[in-house]
């Protein structure tokens, strides 16, 4: 398999404070790799630096072994990575068709290809009773999926789905879930960023890379990462401070 | 010392007096720009208000536009009070293109009610003060008018920015500014401060318009060009900085003088607005401005 | 929908014949004049409407365009080029500004964008009235674009076929992928960046092609009234205008321009006499209504109650789980 995405010693800082510090790892494509990591460990901001919304201080992003370090967001969207937002953002006004529309006009200037193409997305992500509704109307649940059906119009090779899961009920998660596993038919390798919902990462995840306060502390096997004593001791940690507040 | 030299700074000088007021304007505008993120396009427009009241007060009975400028600053900011919480707060979490919109149409209503009251004349407000020689020392003159302003406004601009960091609604205000979502965890009252902020932002403009009275002709439109001026300054300064937008008054009073001087009094404003779109395409943080996070 | 279509091709194609035909029963020059100025503002309000409306660009220093427009076809005039081509030109240079200006200012968001506009406007406005080649603050006289025996009718004429263009391009952007783009930037422009679109690149468009309209408007404006000075063409108030024009009829909707002129025109024509005093005061309470209680315009609000049903029904089954396969 070949290597789809490396980070090197990425580093990126807001004001004096570094919130990712020299992060490296790899993905193979094909691979569903889960960041994880408790909440504001840097899990956003790597995706904005993998997605061009951030540029990093030091360190190089590599897709499909090109240089995208310092690529604007469209131009790595048109490279083939797709994203998700952690707070979605549909366009509200706009019906979830059309939403899905704007993705397939990446391949297409035609009207009726690109509603065809969304239609097929759309069918997959098993929403096409909402596809005539305006976005802004919508539940939590289905805006997530829309904003995966979106990034899936693009016919990304590459997927970041930053808090894909994060409020939705279990059963919701566990259905979203399913169809991530699925993404594979349609050639897409998917980097996953959770905070919690460790349920989805063990069912799915091929590989975990775990960050806690910008750095990379552990990595590997979803199994053996939950018993790793740095990921028990970030995750405990944030609790009782949690706890202490 | 060469005439050059001295036709230099005695412009240097000129555009610092005039600055004080700039940074005064400009200072209102951050706190309600900057800070809290309100666009107001309607801030010359209660400047203008400012000087109307500076100038009644002046007209009916006889009050000396430097005592009128407190009512003026007062009345302000009650006025402006008002305004937020009939106009602005309803649309406080809509978009930068609605609170442009508003405010854009709120300057309209306040420029035309004016004329409708005041007609569309010109007045000019002449103290005995405007009349007495320039007060000169060496090569140089200082118009005792425009130094009583800029020596009062210097102690707004102190008073204010004191205000803002030490007192407890400074606090408050900024906690709002940095996070309005925790801020009422905090036992904080996001409506009351916000509206005592922006109502304190245009109490500052109404300051202004009252010590700008009699170094100004006065018709229901002269607030027009002050806020853009106004947004010139917060940009030069640095968004959101206050003590920011004192320097960019100061420096934007300087630019007009040093183009008065050299290119004549018609550029000046040209002037401005191109150094403002220089400021915006090659330095986006302000001159002055920390780049943000 | 494809029906649908065709219908409203005949109903705009009809609707044009109509008030093309107008000028032919109403021999009045003033009433022509009216209606020159209603059909001309409906025309800069659609060509705003690209970037106030799809785009969602509040751009309040069109009138930058408007008075290039004017001003280049006077001043190219005088130096002997040919008047429609003048007329052309002007518009071309109306255009190349507004590359200029939209790729400095289009890198920044929020009100940066509207206070630059205002401000390469008054820049405008400053330099033409203090340069004495621009004719200074006395201004230029403009040449005639048609004889004097049917003056008004063919103004009147030209500002229909103007319309007419706008509306064409509008139909085109709502019906396209460039339409799309836009309204993908108005609605969120990280969305926008994230499936592709390179956002300062397609503000830069809309901005373009409306500038050239804009431009068009202001050589047949200039021309109509015979003498520009900067604060007729060049005044920030024509800027407020065309944007309250669009807003109050409906922004980033097809018909919202051409409702909101003949409204706001015709309201102004009617009630003249206290509307001349007053005419900025009425401007901002609409602006006010508009925004507190009609944020879609008139157009926009009718639509939101005719059209389709928006927020699913909470009936509408929300997602199940997914029938079990793939998985383990």
């Amino acid at each position: 398999m070949s290597t789809i995405l490396e980070l090197r010693n990425v580093s990126k800082r807001f004001g004096g404070l570094r919130t990712v510090k020299e992060v490296s790892f790899t993905m193979d494509s094909g691979e569903i790799l889960f960041v994880i990591g408790p909440n504001g460990a840097g899990k956003t901001t790597v995706f904005n630096l993998v997605s061009g919304f951030l540029h990093p201080e030091e360190g190089q992003i590599l897709f499909q072994g090109e240089d995208i370090t310092r690529s604007a967001p469209h131009v790595s969207a048109r490279k083939g990575i797709g994203r998700t937002f952690q707070i979605v953002k549909p366009l509200p006004s706009l019906t979830v068709q059309q939403n899905v529309m704007l993705g397939c006009f990446m391949h297409t200037g035609h009207l009726h290809e690109a509603e065809d193409a969304a239609s097929k997305i759309l069918d997959f992500l098993q929403m096409s009773h909402l596809k005539d509704f305006e976005a802004r109307g919508l539940p939590l649940a289905a805006l997530k999926r829309l904003e995966i059906a979106r990034a899936l119009a693009t016919k990304p090779k590459l997927i970041l789905l930053d808090e894909v899961v994060s409020g939705l009920t279990t059963s919701e998660a566990l259905a979203l879930a399913d169809l991530l596993l699925r993404l594979r038919e349609w050639g897409v390798s998917v980097v996953g960023g959770v905070e919690h919902v460790m349920q989805v990462v063990m069912k799915i995840a091929d590989r975990v890379v775990v960050l806690d306060y910008g750095a990379k502390i552990a990595e590997g096997k979803p199994a053996d990462v939950v018993k790793d004593p740095a990921v028990i001791e970030a995750y405990l940690g944030a609790k009782y401070k949690e706890m202490a507040h | 010392m060469p005439r050059f030299l001295t036709d230099f700074i005695q412009a240097c000088m000129d555009g610092l007096l005039t600055g004080a007021l700039y940074a005064l304007i400009g200072m209102g505008l951050a706190l309600i720009f900057g800070v809290m993120r309100i666009v107001n396009f309607a801030h010359g427009a209660f400047l203008m208000v400012g000087m109307y009241v500076s100038w009644v007060l002046f007209d009916k009975f006889q009050v000396n536009p430097y005592i009128g400028f407190l009512i003026s600053g007062l009345f302000l900011f009650v006025f402006g009070y008002l305004v937020y919480r009939a106009l602005i707060q309803p649309i406080r979490d809509r978009s930068d293109f609605m609170q442009i919109l508003m405010t854009t149409g709120i300057a309209l209503i306040l420029v035309d009610s004016v004329q409708l009251k005041f007609g569309a004349d010109y007045h000019q407000t002449i103290i005995d003060l405007t009349n007495r020689p320039p007060f000169s020392f060496g090569a140089f003159t200082l118009n005792r008018a425009a130094l009583l302003s800029f020596v009062i406004a210097g102690v707004f601009i102190v008073g204010l920015q004191q205000f803002v960091v030490r007192s407890r609604t400074g606090q408050a205000l900024r906690a709002i500014a940095q996070n309005r979502e925790v801020a009422p965890l905090m036992g904080i009252n996001v409506t009351m401060i916000q509206g005592f902020s922006f109502a304190l932002g245009i109490a500052m403009a109404g300051l202004a318009g009252g010590l700008l009275l009699p170094a100004l002709y006065l018709f229901p439109s002269v607030g027009e060009d002050y806020t853009l001026k106004a947004f010139v300054i917060v940009v030069l300064g640095g968004m959101g900085s206050i003590e920011g937008a004192a320097i960019g008054g100061l420096v934007l009073g300087m630019t007009e003088s040093i183009t008065s001087a050299y290119l004549g009094q018609q550029w000046a404003l040209a002037v401005d607005f191109i150094l403002f779109l220089l400021v915006l395409s090659l330095k986006p943080s302000g001159i002055f401005g920390r780049q943000r996070a | 929908m494809t029906a649908l279509r065709g219908w409203r091709i005949f109903a705009l194609l009809g609707v044009t014949a109509v008030f093309a035909c107008l000028p032919l029963f109403l021999p009045n020059d003033y009433v022509l004049q009216v209606f020159f100025r209603i059909v001309l503002f409906a025309a800069l309000g659609l060509a705003w409407n690209l970037v106030g409306g799809y785009a969602g660009q509040l751009s309040l220093g069109h009138v930058a365009y408007f008075g290039v427009g004017a001003y280049g076809m006077a001043m190219l005039y005088a130096h002997h080029v040919p008047l429609w081509l003048s007329v052309l030109f002007s518009a071309l240079i109306a255009t190349g500004f507004a590359a200029i200006i939209g790729s400095i200012v289009f890198r920044l968001r929020g009100p940066y964008f509207t206070l630059s506009t205002i401000a390469f406007a008054e820049v405008l406005r400053l330099s033409v009235t203090n340069l004495p080649a621009a004719g200074g603050a006395i201004g230029l006289s403009t040449p005639a674009l048609f004889p004097p025996g049917a003056f008004w009718k063919m103004f009147y004429l030209s500002a229909v076929a103007l319309a007419f263009v706008s509306f064409l391009v509008n139909a085109w952007t709502s019906r396209s992928r460039f339409g799309y783009y836009l309204m993908a930037i108005r609605e969120d422009e990280d969305t926008a960046a994230a499936v592709g679109i390179d956002t300062a690149n397609y503000k830069l468009r809309a901005l373009m092609a409306s500038a050239f309209l804009t431009a068009l408007g202001g050589g047949l404006y200039g021309s109509a009234f015979q003498f520009i000075v900067p604060d007729s063409v060049l005044s920030g108030e024509i800027s407020v205008q065309i944007a309250i024009i669009t807003m109050l009829g409906g922004a980033g909707t097809l018909l919202g321009p051409v409702v909101g002129a003949v409204l706001l025109l015709a309201a102004s024509e009617l009630f003249k006499n206290k509307f001349q005093e007053s005419h900025l005061l009425t401007y901002g309470i609409l602006i006010v209504i508009v925004v507190l209680v009609l944020p879609e315009g008139i157009v926009g609000g009718l639509k939101q109650l005719f059209q389709r049903k928006t927020k699913p029904p909470a009936s509408v089954a929300p997602l199940a789980a997914t029938p079990a396969q793939g998985g383990d």
